[in-house]
Parts: structure tokens; sequence; C-alpha cells
């Protein structure tokens, strides 16, 4: 139950009439704007993602030559405002109240209108992570303010679009600085570029893993600004009882160096335990998934690689019965060396890994497992005993 | 004091990605042709919804907004259980983003009158973006729980968990509120005999059918349609591009035994640096 986007139907009337003289279209110029970036954190522990728009917001500004802001709400986070500015913020504005020491939607969302709204000019862009908290709030503040916004998006540019659409006059015209939001469109193996430059803020989350942070730079000076947190009463109606953090079993997804994944090719839920089996032949290894088979109840989300997945780039990623769905490709494209098994000689997968098997999953993995388990034995050092470890 | 409940569910049909059916050579996608089903994630929702009912007391509302074939998934979803059904169906609609469809559902739930509850997927298959949930409980005040896991209901308040990044949150909320269940709720429980008996037997008797599933237009909910479709879209695709292949050129074996094949693979790649000593 969301967007159905198609491409806008683009001047249909003037492909019918080539004779037709081109009009001359309105420039909107709107004053270039900030870009602002709302900071995230889990109970006062800033997450990576916010660092990661840091640099994403930078790279617009030195194309809009205007500021970098980040809005931290929390309570005692001087320091985490501090290193704000150490990443590439030049202003953190700041709401600092033991009420707001943990993320709830409402009395964050509170501060962030309140600010918007104070702002001389709105922001350019405002950015979020498409975290369990960026999704939560990114479109609270876009329908609060009638607002754009991208999710997911894996690229952000600044650049010109010309609009000729004429089902709204208003809008035609030339719009010289918008926001690329970038993301891979459903099911297809094209990326879609979308844009929302009639209003600002013009809003996009990203997937954390998918933007370059800066380097940490002592040096870098900006400006806290303290904002007044005004609550309202109706801002309350939902508290948080507790917050569990776990600690995290075995090696995560996003920092093995070897990643062995399964999809639909698997056939069944069962299928994992050859692919366990196989990343058992692994030092450091994790097992990933496909969106599909996540759907599917096959294994757990915390499995899934890809657009709504995590960004992994391990050494080696070994995809099994992996189509290789545009969604998967951006979470694991940049993996050093891809091996893709699948019974499908025109799988997509094939067109960007490295090594290709056209086969039954069930036939070739086993056959791995055999062979490596073999190369481990013969390459033992000499009185160390062969054994051979699976999760 | 606590139930019954107006629950409202909301769910979406959107083109099967395990079917081939509609996938044009060139990768884009023929809506017409593809296959239908209810969104994958909105199974939750429903299962949600349906528990409420059974645990709680009260009555289910599943709404929808689609072009007409959408009344498939209507009809599921009363096989499952659910009371009555509203499709929003309207051409006006054509193009709409998260913003525009969140207008027009929210116009459809005030239209379909009072409610303590929405439960909604954590996002559909085809737009990936999760934000239509919140987006609607914006427009209608309301606070929400997103990537819901598990609920209960005392003393008329919303006792959920939520997934948050490496953890979980425990909320207690008022109602009304919104909740956008996550995949790792309870899946989908089976049809049961009766529902699916009675759903036959209402498909003999349209003037029955028409009922317990009405179907609306913009007009009918009183939406502003230029809030609504193309126009009242904030957000549009401007381009897309083929995506250019990033090796191009994949090292292919096939036809061979499995055997030789991983042999060759073993051969020519790094694998052997990556394994246990």
């Amino acid at each position: 139950m969301t967007d159905e986007q198609k491409p806008a139907p683009q001047q249909p009337e003037a492909a019918k009439s080539p004779a037709a003289e081109p009009e001359v279209m309105p420039v909107h110029e709107t004053p270039r704007g900030n870009v602002m970036v709302i900071a995230e954190h889990i109970m006062g522990d800033l997450q990576p993602v916010t660092l990661e728009l840091l640099g994403a917001a930078r790279m617009l500004v030195e194309k809009l030559g205007t500021k970098v802001i980040a809005v931290l709400v929390g309570y005692k986070m001087e320091e985490t405002a501090q290193k704000l500015i150490h990443h590439g913020a030049d202003v953190v504005y700041y709401a600092d109240a033991e009420s707001l020491q943990v993320y709830r939607t409402l009395p964050y969302r509170r501060v962030i209108v309140d600010l918007l709204e104070s702002l001389p000019e709105p922001p350019h862009v405002c950015l979020l992570g498409s975290t369990t908290t960026g999704r939560d709030l990114a479109p609270r503040i876009a329908a609060h303010f009638e607002t754009g916004l991208t999710a997911d998006c894996t690229e952000l540019d600044i650049g010109p679009y010309e609009h000729k659409n004429k089902m709204d006059p208003s809008k035609l015209g030339l719009y010289p600085d918008c926001l690329y939001a970038i993301r891979p469109s459903f099911g297809e193996s094209l990326k879609a570029r979308i844009l929302g430059p009639w209003k600002n803020p013009q809003m996009a989350t990203t997937r954390p893993g998918v933007m370059a942070p800066l380097k940490m730079d002592a040096k870098r000076e900006g400006e806290i600004i303290r904002i007044e947190p005004k609550m309202q009463e109706r801002d309350w109606r939902l508290q948080v009882r507790d917050v569990v953090r776990e600690v995290s079993k075995g090696v995560k997804l996003t920092e093995a160096d070897v990643i062995v994944s399964g999809g639909y090719g698997l056939g069944s839920a069962d299928g994992f335990k050859i692919l366990e089996e196989l990343a058992g032949c692994f030092e450091n290894s994790a097992i990933g998934a496909s969106r599909k088979v996540v759907d599917l109840g096959w294994i757990p989300y915390a499995h899934q690689v890809g657009q709504t997945g995590k960004t992994v780039r391990p050494k080696l990623y070994i995809a099994c019965g992996i189509s290789g769905a545009i969604q998967h490709r951006v979470g694991m494209s940049k993996s050093a060396t891809i091996i893709a098994i699948n019974k499908d000689p025109d799988a997509p997968i094939f067109k960007f890994a490295h090594f290709g098997i056209v086969g039954d999953v069930y036939q070739v993995v086993p056959e791995m497992i055999r062979q490596f388990k073999k190369t481990m034995s013969s390459d033992k050092k000499p009185g160390v005993e062969a054994v051979v470890h699976s999760h | 004091m606590a139930g019954p409940y107006d629950i409202f569910v909301l769910v979406k049909q959107v083109p099967d990605q395990g079917s081939k059916a509609g996938i044009n050579p060139d990768g884009t996608i023929d809506r017409a042709k593809a296959k239908r089903m209810l969104n994958p994630f909105d199974r939750y929702a429903l299962q949600a919804a349906l528990h409420t009912k059974k645990a709680y007391g009260g009555r289910v509302t599943c709404i929808s907004m689609g072009p007409p074939p959408a009344v498939e998934i209507l009809l599921e979803a009363l096989e499952h259980g659910v009371d009555r059904c509203v499709l929003l169906s309207d051409r006006r609609l054509a193009a709409s983003d998260t913003l525009a469809t969140a207008y027009a559902l929210h116009k459809t739930i005030q239209w379909c009158g009072r409610f303590d509850l929405i439960f909604c997927g954590l996002q559909t298959t085809d737009g990936d973006t999760a934000q239509v949930g919140p987006q609607i409980a914006e427009r209608l005040d309301l606070p929400q729980v997103t990537y819901c896991e598990d609920f209960a209901i005392k003393d008329d308040k919303l006792e959920a968990r939520r997934i948050i990044e490496g953890g979980c949150q425990h909320v207690i909320s008022q109602l009304p509120a919104l909740v956008t269940v996550a995949n790792s709720y309870h899946p989908l429980e089976y049809k049961s005999f009766r529902g699916t008996w009675k759903v036959q037997n209402l498909q003999r008797h349209p003037d029955e059918l028409a009922q317990i599933i009405t179907t609306v237009d913009l007009d009918k909910i009183g939406a502003d349609c230029d809030r609504c479709g193309l126009k009242g879209s904030p957000t549009i695709v401007a381009a897309t591009e083929k995506v250019g292949d990033i090796g191009g050129n994949c090292k292919m074996y096939e036809g061979h035994s499995p055997e030789s094949m991983v042999t060759e693979v073993l051969k020519s790649s790094d694998v052997k640096e990556f394994l246990r000593v």
C-alpha cells in the first residue's frame, strides 16, 4: 500500500505535432537553501548513518554553495553535537531534554517541525537514514509539510530539471537546483531518478552503509544552537517502557569476509542448511539472503542483503539460487569477488558476477563443500588435525 | 473497560515478483499482464487485525486502493475472516506517490467511520518505501508504532514491541493508533473452510457481495482531486536509466559436470585465500 509511481507522461501532444514551436520555459529560480541532516541515535549512541549522511550533505552543499545543518534531539549529547561538526556539519541545532533521551515519534517530530517552521526559509534538502527511526520519522515530517520524500536512495545529487508535463501548467518550467534522489526501480534493471523540486525541503532517506562519511577533522569549526523544545500534551500519547539492546551473536553480516547467500532457487528453507555448511568452510563468514526468501519466512530479516536489507561488501560473495534483481544487486555489488550459482543461464546475476556456474545449487554446493574441504586438509600444516568446523 | 474494537487494516495488490508473467524483455513490468497478489507484508497486518478481533472482540474493516482487480485481494481477506471491505478505485488516482496515496487513504478511512486501531503492512514489495503508514498517521494525527513485532491490548492501551537497530523498544500507546506490522509478527493463519464457503456463496449473490465490499471513488469520499494522483504528488520519476553491467565479463561455466565446474572456479578465483586453515 505504498506509491505506484510511473514516469510522468512527457508531453504527448508535442510528439504528435513535431512542427509545434517549442515554448519558452519559465525558470523557477528559488533561493538555494541549506542541506539538513537529522541525526539519529539509540539512547545517546550516535548511529553511523548520520555521519554518512553528513558526508553526502557536504557533497551536495558544494554544488549549492550553502551550509550543512544538523538537528540533534536528545539528552546530554553536547559531545555528539561537537562530533557532528567534526564530521561535516556547519550548524547543529540541539534540543536537550531528559524527556527526549529515547527516540519517540511524536516528541521528536514536534521538535523538528517547530524548528523547520521557525527557520526564515526551509532547507533545500532534508536527509534521514533508512532505519527504523528514519523511516518512522521522515514520512511524518514530509506529510506535515506536504513535501516529497524518496525512500532508500542509493545516490544523491543536485542538478537541473525541465518539467514539460502540461497537466499542471503552474509546474511547467526549468528548475535549476533539484535534489536528484536516485533509487532502483521495482523489479526492473532500471534506476529511477526521483525529483520533487516544487517544494522545499526536498526529502530523502538512504540506507546505512551506502554513503561515505568524511574523515573526522577535530579542527573543523561550527556553531551549536540550542533550541527549546515546546511540547504539547498530545505528544506524550505513546510512552517507551524500555529499550532492549541485543548483544549480537555470530559474525555480523556487514563485517564478514565471506558471505554465502541464498535465494528463491533454494526451493525451501531447508536449503540454508547446506549453505551454512558451505559458509563453515570459510573464516569469518556469514549467511545472507535475498528479499524474496525473507518475505517467505525462510530466514530472519537480519540476513537480508539488498536495498531494503543490508549493504555488504565482503571479499567473497557466493550467491546460490539468487536471480540478481536490482534490489539485491545494490546491496552486494561492491563485493570483491562474486560467484553465482543458478540454474537459469539468463539470470541477471550472471551479468555482474565474476564467476558463474550454471547448475543446480543442490549439485554444485555439495561439490564445492567437498572440494573446499579437500583443499583445506591438503593445505593444513603438519601436525594440525584437519577438523572441519561447521556452524 | 476493554473492547470491542473497530479495527481497520490496509492492504494493497502488488505484482507477483516470483512470476515471470508480464516481465518485458527489457526488464520493465507490464502491470496489466503481471500476476497479481496480496502484498506479502500485508498478510502480517491482516493477521494482527484478525487476532485483535479474536482476542478482544470487534469488527475488522479491510481497506484498499487500486484498480478494480484489487477486489481479488479483498475477497481473499474476506475468506480469512474480515467483516467488510472498502475499495477506493478511481482513475484520477493514477501515478499517485506516497503523499497522494496517504491523502486518499486517510479520506477513505474518515469516510469509513470511527476506529480504534489501523494496521498496515510494514511496506509493499512494489514501492518498498514504508512511508504511507506513517503519512496516514500524520494526517489523522495519530500516535504510531512502526516495525511492530508483537502486541497486546490492556486497559484500552496498546502495549507493543517494535524493532530498532540491534534490539527492540517496548511501548505503550493510547488508542486510537496506527501500527505497521513487521514480518517477524505471526504469519497469517490459513483460511477457514467457513470463510471460503462464505465467499463462494457471496460471489453467487452479487447484491449481497456489494453490501460487504463497497467500492468508492474520490467524489464519494469527498477527496480533493487536486491532492490525488499525479497532480497531488510532490515527487515524480523524472528519468530512468538502465543500470550498467558492473563486471560485464562474468566467467561462465556451463554444461559440464558440477565437479569440473567447481574445480575450474577454485583454480581461477581467489576462493582458496578465505578457506579455514
